[in-house]
């Protein structure tokens, strides 16, 4: 579905790919190479390690073989038969994906015998392929339908519809968000590998043989992953399918921009496809250091609720109390006179986690400049101690591709499965193929693999940063080469939060002492929101417990709908400017409602959980009347005659610079070290702890509606049902 | 003077004539200044105007031609007799030309004898298009097929190529006989769905047929 | 060649046909005066709204075959008045007029009337066949 198969199998060996694992370089990370094997793919010769397939020694040299199976983040399944090449000396084909390189071994990939295998190959596969490729959704991004032009007979010799018939086999239910055709099935087990493999459901499988094979769940059974989405793009055919996105559009006619995703911490790299100015899917982009190829299903499936109860005009209350719709100028107007006849220091801002990096900064300026230092994120963090000064403290430090190498992993207080599935589905790679060992101190919840269940008190990270407890897990963190402690940033709100960070510190800090690579970094704080390290990067205080206390008369919601701040934690008289692009939990509290533009409609930046800065793309204009969001505080600044120096998004960015360079650095990630100095700082807040961790999202059904987006997400609330509805099913 | 100019009217038809590249050829070729044109070049033919006869019998014809207003009078007769013939145009609008099964009209979007609408929103039509004037958005029915929710021609960017019906695997979208839909306003033009398949509705009786009558050669 | 058609007696004859046809010298003026010409022929048939077609092979392909529109349209006569199903055979696509061809297909949800009604109150105006792209929220009305 990727259209991408000799790009990405090259990738995966050229120098580009590899050089960001090289550049690592850890102690042990090089064993000694053997030596490389001369193997010819058409008479060209290439050098490879023993080991490496036929396959992957062609795409060395460019050339493609073709392939159903086959997928480089999966384990070899050699049963398409599509790759079969001719070898010298060998009496029958052999299956390129499946076969390693022998020294001097000749591999004929464009022969007589290559070509006639694989035009027989296509030809069984047809057999029993439906050919409704007009009503299927796969048709244009169609790895059979490409590969029956290319490499497949140019008639047909199939008359036996009249006697026998084609295959055909009942479609499977599993689920609102994978619509099954399962006559389109060629078989190639990538859904059943993803599923064992990555996703870690081990729902699907095969049953019977020969003709009679059917994938499938074996009963009637959702497939209960967050990773879901991904099987469709894994399908070579038109069998696995998305339903939201069924039947909506061909990919010949879409615009494809390049953006990031913002429903999760992570930042994942999207492909926004879009058409007549209506975002109608959205596509996991590779990137090797967030991540792979795969996309989580809420920041894929979601993309719905950018339809939904959005807000396209500014809104009034009128004498009545109702939100009215008026136009900009009235709304900026009254916005400025609200904000202006506030006192500075009862004025405050509030940002929600949706937010990007421009408004941020635009808002925290403006609310600079009317004298008030009020401005907050939804999200706490503990202020005593380092706080958020030292920016290595509320990072994930390790970075998400690192968490593969490591050989041992502490979750204290988080479900990565749910609050970040794709670093969730990093560690389960790291398990699965680096034996590395997973514990958790926290409620138990599935995380897809096996782990070590510490106990949920908090006083258990005590014992750990202290060194005096005896859990084997401990022996085995003071044993780990490349241990990684990740914190969830939750469990930071409670009263014990500066205490249970000052622990996590002293207890990565030790570790990293006793460490041989003095490059590997242990402690992670996993945010919960895209737009939370943007926030405290520039200067944000982490939550707004003690601002409500104050008793504002003005509060700017920006995008914040997590529901901390309500009426009723504010005082009668308080005036409530909402601005934000989904109507939602704040804007049905507001005065004044300001329409703002969704991750998909602006160019904006965005700063993930480890602090790299990626930028989304304009997919679609905003809806309405609605406005990208920095321009909208900076026209209120202007109103208010206290103006904002910049006028383009290069000013702001600019600007953006100025606070942190670190906020522009598209793509990178500013090494941060000072662990020591955070550890000291937090040394005096290392109080007895007695509470017991919990996380917000348990279990699957809590992971899909999160935010302003999934909430207004159609998709999402059918999601949710299904699960609730598994849950009693037998299954 | 009249006739002086009438010989020079030839001499110029004359110089205009060697402008003729291979006359220029021919006569730079051999040297010589009047009427040499190579009269028997296999398979060339001289199509300029011959110089006129000088001799006095015929430029006295010519003359009185002129004076006499002959050709007018020829012109005239002619004219006096098509109003006799039966006239060669036809009556439009109670006589129509022939057409052709094939011709290629007015779009309509057709049924299944059951009523059922045969489009199944692939968008191949929409992919040939050339002159982009198709517009389909689609969406699952309730039932859970693939049918169209938005099905636009602009009538006035088609150039009636004809790809469409071409590339539709469902006999879906046709061009119809027809090619009396001239409209006031353009946006009479911007035909969607329901009008399509109107046209469909109404034209069905014929474009059947067409389709019947061609079925050999698609 | 006969003597009669020597001395033009079978255009007289013809006159006298047309004349006959077209219901004397009033009617044939009246038929001038409508269709700008007055013309004899066999009666092929006649479509439900009452249009009459005629076929004379004594005039050239082309105009052999005609249609004359219902009195009641009067000088409101349109091409596309004509019904689809006699639309072929007065296109000289096929010689088989509709009610004599059995392969017709005549299904119920087949409309009639095709005729083009721009400019009138009865034109087709585009419109949109789909759901707005974006739904709006709406506030929460205050009791």
């Amino acid at each position: 579905m990727l259209r991408q198969p000799l790009s990405r199998a090259l990738a995966l060996s050229s120098p580009a790919r590899v050089a960001p694992l090289a550049a690592r370089r850890y102690a042990d990370a090089v064993p000694a190479q053997p030596e490389k094997v001369e193997v010819f793919i058409d008479d060209q010769p290439v050098h490879v390690l023993p080991g490496t397939t036929v396959l992957q020694a062609a795409a060395q040299v460019g050339v493609e073989i073709p392939r159903f199976c086959y997928h480089e983040r999966l384990a070899v399944a050699g049963n398409c038969r599509m790759c079969l090449v001719e070898v010298e000396k060998s009496p029958k084909p052999v299956a390129a994906c499946a076969m390693p390189v022998m020294k001097g071994m000749r591999v004929k990939t464009n022969s007589d015998l290559t070509r006639k295998a694989r035009e027989g190959v296509m030809e069984f596969l047809l057999v029993n392929h439906p050919l409704d490729c007009p009503i299927c959704d796969q048709g244009g991004e169609c790895d059979l339908q490409d590969q029956s032009m290319a490499f497949g007979s140019d008639r047909s010799r199939f008359t036996d519809i009249h006697f026998s018939g084609k295959r055909a086999v009942e479609d499977k239910d599993v689920g609102p968000l994978i619509k099954t055709i399962m006559t389109r099935c060629i078989h190639c087990t990538r859904c059943i590998r993803f599923a064992s493999e990555v996703a870690g459901v081990d729902d699907f499988g095969t049953t019977g043989r020969g003709t009679e094979m059917q994938v499938g769940t074996y009963v009637e059974k959702m497939f209960l992953s967050e990773l879901s989405g991904n099987i469709i793009d894994l399908c070579p055919v038109g069998a696995l399918t998305s339903k939201p996105y069924s039947f909506a559009a061909r990919p010949w006619e879409t615009r494809r921009i390049d953006s990031v995703d913002v429903l999760d911490p992570l930042g994942s790299n999207i492909v926004v496809a879009t058409r007549t100015n209506e975002v109608l899917r959205i596509l996991p982009r590779t990137n090797e250091e967030i991540n792979e190829e795969w996309l989580s299903d809420k920041s894929r499936f979601a993309c719905d609720g950018l339809k939904r109860q959005r807000l396209v005009t500014p809104m009034l209350k009128d004498s009545r109390g109702n939100l009215a719709p008026v136009e900009w100028e009235d709304a900026v107007v009254a916005a400025a006179r609200a904000l202006r006849d506030c006192p500075p220091d009862k004025l405050l801002a509030v940002a929600g986690g949706l937010a990007d990096a421009e408004a941020l900064v635009a808002l925290k300026d403006l609310l600079n400049r009317l004298g008030s230092e009020h401005v907050c994120t939804e999200h706490y963090f503990p202020t005593q101690g380092a706080g958020t000064d030292l920016r290595s403290s509320y990072l994930l430090n390790t970075k998400i591709a690192n968490v593969e190498d490591a050989d041992f992993v502490l979750l204290i207080g988080t479900n990565t499965r749910f609050e970040a599935p794709l670093l969730n589905a990093r560690i389960r790679k790291a398990f699965i193929h680096k034996e590395t060992d997973v514990a958790l101190v926290g409620p138990k919840v599935d995380l897809t693999y096996e782990y070590t269940h510490v106990g949920d008190s908090a006083s258990i990270v005590k014992d750990f940063a202290s060194g005096t407890s005896s859990h084997e897990v401990m022996k085995r963190l003071q044993q780990a080469k490349r241990p990684v402690v990740i914190l969830g940033a939750d469990q930071l709100k409670s009263e014990e939060g500066p205490a249970l960070l000052a622990y996590t510190q002293e207890l990565a800090h030790k570790l990293q002492e006793n460490l041989q690579d003095k490059e590997w970094k242990v402690l992670n704080v996993l945010q919960r929101t895209a737009s939370q390290v943007a926030a405290l990067d520039i200067g944000y205080q982490p939550g707004v417990g003690q601002a409500l206390a104050a008793g504002p008369k003005v509060v700017y919601l920006l995008g914040a709908d997590s529901g901390v701040v309500t009426r009723e934690s504010l005082p009668e008289d308080v005036t409530i400017i909402y601005q934000g692009h989904h109507g939602d939990v704040g804007a049905s509290i507001a005065d004044i409602v300001l329409p703002g533009a969704a991750y998909t409609e602006k160019r904006a930046t965005y700063v993930n959980a480890e602090g790299r800065a990626q930028q989304t793309l304009v997919a679609v204009s905003p809806p309405g009347k609605a406005r990208e969001d920095w321009k909208i505080i900076r026209a209120l600044s202007e109103v208010l005659g206290a103006g904002l120096p910049y006028d383009t998004l290069d000013e702001v960015r600019d600007r953006l610079s100025q606070v942190s360079p670190a906020l522009v650095a598209y793509g990178d990630v500013q090494p941060n070290n000072y662990f020591a100095q955070a550890r000291a700082l937090a040394q005096s807040l290392q109080k007895p702890v007695s509470g017991k961790l919990d996380v917000q999202l348990k279990q699957l059904e809590d992971f899909f509606m999160t935010d302003a987006i999934s909430r207004a997400s159609p998709t999402m609330a059918k999601c949710v049902q299904a699960v609730l509805k598994q849950k009693n099913s037998p299954y | 003077m009249s006739l002086v100019k009438i010989f020079s009217l030839s001499t110029r038809a004359r110089v205009a004539g060697t402008s003729n590249a291979l006359a220029r050829f021919a006569s730079s070729n051999e040297g010589r200044e009047e009427t040499v044109y190579p009269q028997a070049m296999a398979g060339y033919k001289y199509v300029n105007a011959d110089d006129p006869n000088m001799t006095f019998k015929e430029m006295s014809n010519r003359a009185a031609q002129t004076l006499f207003w002959t050709e007018l009078v020829r012109g005239f007769a002619v004219t006096l007799a098509h109003i006799f013939k039966e006239p060669a145009t036809i009556n439009y609008p109670f006589e129509k030309g022939p057409l052709s099964p094939r011709f290629r009209g007015e779009h309509a979007l057709r049924r299944y004898p059951s009523g059922e609408e045969r489009c199944i929103a692939c968008k191949l039509c929409e992919a040939i298009c050339p002159a982009q004037a198709i517009t389909i958005e689609a969406e699952e029915r309730k039932d859970g097929s693939r049918r169209t929710t938005r099905y636009d021609i602009d009538m006035t960017k088609c150039i009636y190529c004809g790809f469409c019906q071409e590339a539709c695997p469902v006999d879906a979208i046709v061009e119809g006989p027809n090619f009396e839909f001239s409209t006031e306003t353009h946006e009479e033009l911007l035909y969607n769905k329901e009008k399509l398949l109107s046209n469909g509705d109404k034209w069905e009786s014929e474009i059947a047929t067409n389709i019947r009558a061609d079925h050999l050669y698609r | 060649m006969s003597l009669g058609k020597y001395l033009a007696l079978d255009k007289l004859a013809n006159l006298f046909n047309i004349l006959k046809q077209n219901g004397g010298i009033r009617g044939t003026l009246y038929k001038l005066y409508r269709q700008e010409e007055a013309k004899d022929g066999v009666l092929v048939g006649e479509d439900k709204f009452g249009n009459k077609y005629y076929e004379n092979p004594r005039y050239f392909y082309g105009r052999s075959r005609w249609v004359e529109y219902n009195e009641k349209f009067h000088l409101n006569y349109d091409a596309s008045q004509v019904t689809s199903e006699w639309y072929g055979w007065l296109h000289y696509k096929t010689d088989l007029p509709p009610h004599q061809d059995p392969s017709r297909p005549k299904y119920k949800w087949m409309i009639d009337g095709n005729e083009n009604l721009s400019g009138t109150t009865g034109q087709y105006t585009p419109y949109s066949t789909t759901r707005p792209k974006v739904e709006a929220w709406m506030p929460k009305k205050a009791e």
